[in-house]
């Protein structure tokens, strides 16, 4: 309780210090001015989306659920007020240029892009309409099968609607990944059909383990809740190659990787001039034996 | 007085030497039992290195690993495995998040280092960058072949330990390094009290020892676990790939974005250090182009904060 107490005390006071930090970014005033010359429409905003996914969620986290990396200062969630107080022009400004631990994306996002992230952000700013809703996920069944002889994945996709009966999934994407060691390898997708059915076709230059058995998992997009479908032990890979990376050859400081051979002829080798030594000293003796008689 | 056979005798010896066994055990069994009073706290350091405060009633005594398991388990290496790393350079700030963790989780004193993150000027008038240097896993490792108790070695699944049991302090695998990645235990390693009586564990050489040698090593305990080494999950740049060049996939320690090995290898033109003394580096180098944080030399310290 009292550890609780001191975090509190804590946070009051770090907190207001981070808005400080964060007002403390001046934007020029010509350049927090600009306009946005991308036009604020629902294919840029859901291009601005993608964008936002790939370069800046790993620190300022989903929009609305308030996730960040704990970075200091915070980076701010996309709908806080601390986000949405700024300008197009400050937003624009602030991601091209960077601060701290903010990088700066004019070196890798061309300026379009960086005006439909802008649009994106936009997106979720009061006295604007919002284009792209957040939609609770629906609730998704999906099945797959595998045939290991073309190496052909079988999905059939289904949602259950108002009625609380399922129905087919159409025109939704499927997305499908190889289980690696460290997280899962991203394939591809394919687009359900009429029928919610579809088929993709895994390609055989892949790797899996020792044996050439892979683990594939098919998953639906975030709009859906369902559970990934996990394909285990499919054998439609090439097998992993396990080079040896122990050298063997070297007669110094590791005996297990001595091959028998570099050992047997190192001891012929001192073995035998040690029995030529010994048979000079036994020569030597004899003469002295036979100088005496 | 009648006389005892030899089959009396041996029949009194019998039931005496299973009576004095079974009062022994019982004997030894009572002080083994851990007296369960609630409420008793008591401070056990994990194997990962951290303090933590347990009930005294929750204690059962452990299986510990023997050390000669833990030395022969470490020189086989994970089976099938050939660990690779990829540091992308245009992603690193100077963060130094990679050196606190890889400092905590192996006893590292804040002047030692198993990964640095280097200022790197190659000319006169090119530009400079942050370069993290952990050690460089070689295929080929001119510092294993120098060591004449047999302490340093390569395991077959790509990473170069040391075993702190058997080394004797010569430090001919420094002098032999080309990338200065080892270090030298001069003075009694940091928090020495809070492991005594450890057992030490060489996946991650601790704990670590006065006078003998300490390196990077992937942090190998985390990988038997499936878990990322502790410098790539630490950073909050997405600067590190790691993974299984066998299964040619890496995976980002901070977006967890897995993709292939080869192709991120090609597509970027990523080149390995001082190629030219053949020692076939598992560290890989994307190149510091389109950097996502400018230079500012000494960046201030992120910790103080």
């Amino acid at each position: 309780m009292y550890k609780r107490i001191n975090l509190f005390i804590a946070v009051l006071f770090v907190l207001p210090a981070f808005q400080v930090i964060g007002q403390d970014w001046v934007v020029p005033a010509e350049n927090s001015a600009i306009e946005n010359p991308q036009e604020y429409t629902l294919k840029n905003v859901k291009l601005g989306k993608d964008l936002y996914m790939v370069n800046c969620k790993s620190c300022h986290g989903d929009p609305g659920k308030n996730n960040p990396l704990p970075l200091v200062p915070v980076p701010p969630d996309v709908v806080s007020d601390q986000m949405q107080s700024n300008s197009v022009g400050d937003l624009y400004y602030k991601m091209s240029i960077g601060k701290g631990a903010m990088p700066q994306f004019e070196t890798t996002i061309s300026e379009d892009n960086r005006w439909r992230i802008v649009n994106f952000i936009m997106n979720y700013n009061s006295n604007r309409k919002q284009l792209l809703e957040d939609k609770p996920p629906v609730k998704a069944q999906l099945l797959a099968s595998i045939n290991e002889d073309d190496g052909t994945v079988n999905v059939f996709a289904e949602y259950e609607d108002k009625g609380g009966d399922y129905s087919k999934l159409v025109d939704v994407p499927v997305i499908f990944s190889l289980k690696k060691t460290f997280g899962n390898l991203e394939l591809g997708e394919c687009i359900t059909n009429e029928n919610g059915r579809s088929d993709f076709i895994i390609p055989g230059s892949l790797i899996g383990n020792e044996e050439g058995f892979v683990t594939i998992v098919v998953s639906l997009g975030e709009d859906y809740e369902a559970k990934d479908v996990i394909l285990e032990n499919a054998k439609i890979c090439m097998s992993k190659e396990v080079p040896k990376l122990i050298r063997q050859g070297v007669i110094w400081s590791t005996n297990d990787n001595l091959p028998m051979w570099l050992l047997l002829s190192y001891i012929g080798m001192v073995g035998g001039a040690w029995l030529a030594i010994g048979y000079v000293v036994f020569q030597i003796i004899k003469i002295r034996k036979y100088s005496k008689e | 007085m009648e006389k005892k056979t030899r089959r009396d005798f041996m029949k009194t010896l019998g039931v005496s030497i299973g009576a004095t066994g079974v009062l022994t055990s019982s004997l030894l069994s009572s002080c083994n039992r851990v007296e369960a009073v609630s409420g008793d706290k008591i401070k056990v350091l994990t194997a990962g290195g951290q303090l933590v405060e347990v009930d005294i009633s929750q204690l059962k005594p452990a299986e510990f690993p023997s050390l000669s398991e833990n030395q022969e388990r470490g020189r086989k290496g994970i089976p099938g495995k050939s660990w690779v790393m990829v540091i992308d350079l245009s992603k690193c700030r100077n963060a130094r998040e990679c050196m606190k963790a890889c400092q905590d989780h192996h006893q590292l004193r804040p002047e030692q280092h198993h990964i640095n993150v280097l200022q790197m000027q190659d000319a006169e008038h090119t530009a400079p960058y942050y370069m993290p240097k952990p050690c460089q896993h070689c295929d080929d490792p001119p510092c294993t072949k120098v060591c004449p108790v047999n302490a340093t070695f390569k395991r077959d699944d790509g990473i170069v330990l040391i075993d702190n049991e058997r080394c004797i302090g010569c430090r001919f695998c420094i002098a032999a390094c080309p990338y200065s990645a080892r270090v030298f235990n001069w003075f009694e390693p940091r928090d020495a009290e809070k492991y005594e009586g450890v057992t030490y564990n060489i996946e991650a050489n601790v704990p670590q020892k006065k006078g003998t040698i300490s390196k990077c090593l992937f942090s190998a305990d985390l990988l038997r676990e499936d878990k990322l080494p502790s410098c790539v999950s630490a950073c909050p740049n997405g600067v590190y790939w790691f993974g299984d060049r066998n299964e040619d996939a890496v995976t980002n320690g901070t977006t967890k974005e897995t993709v292939r090995f080869s192709e991120l290898i090609k597509d970027n033109a990523a080149y390995t250090l001082m190629e030219e003394l053949g020692t076939k580096p598992r560290v890989f180098y994307l190149p510091p182009k389109d950097r996502a944080f400018p230079f500012e030399g000494d960046a201030p310290d992120h910790h103080d904060a």
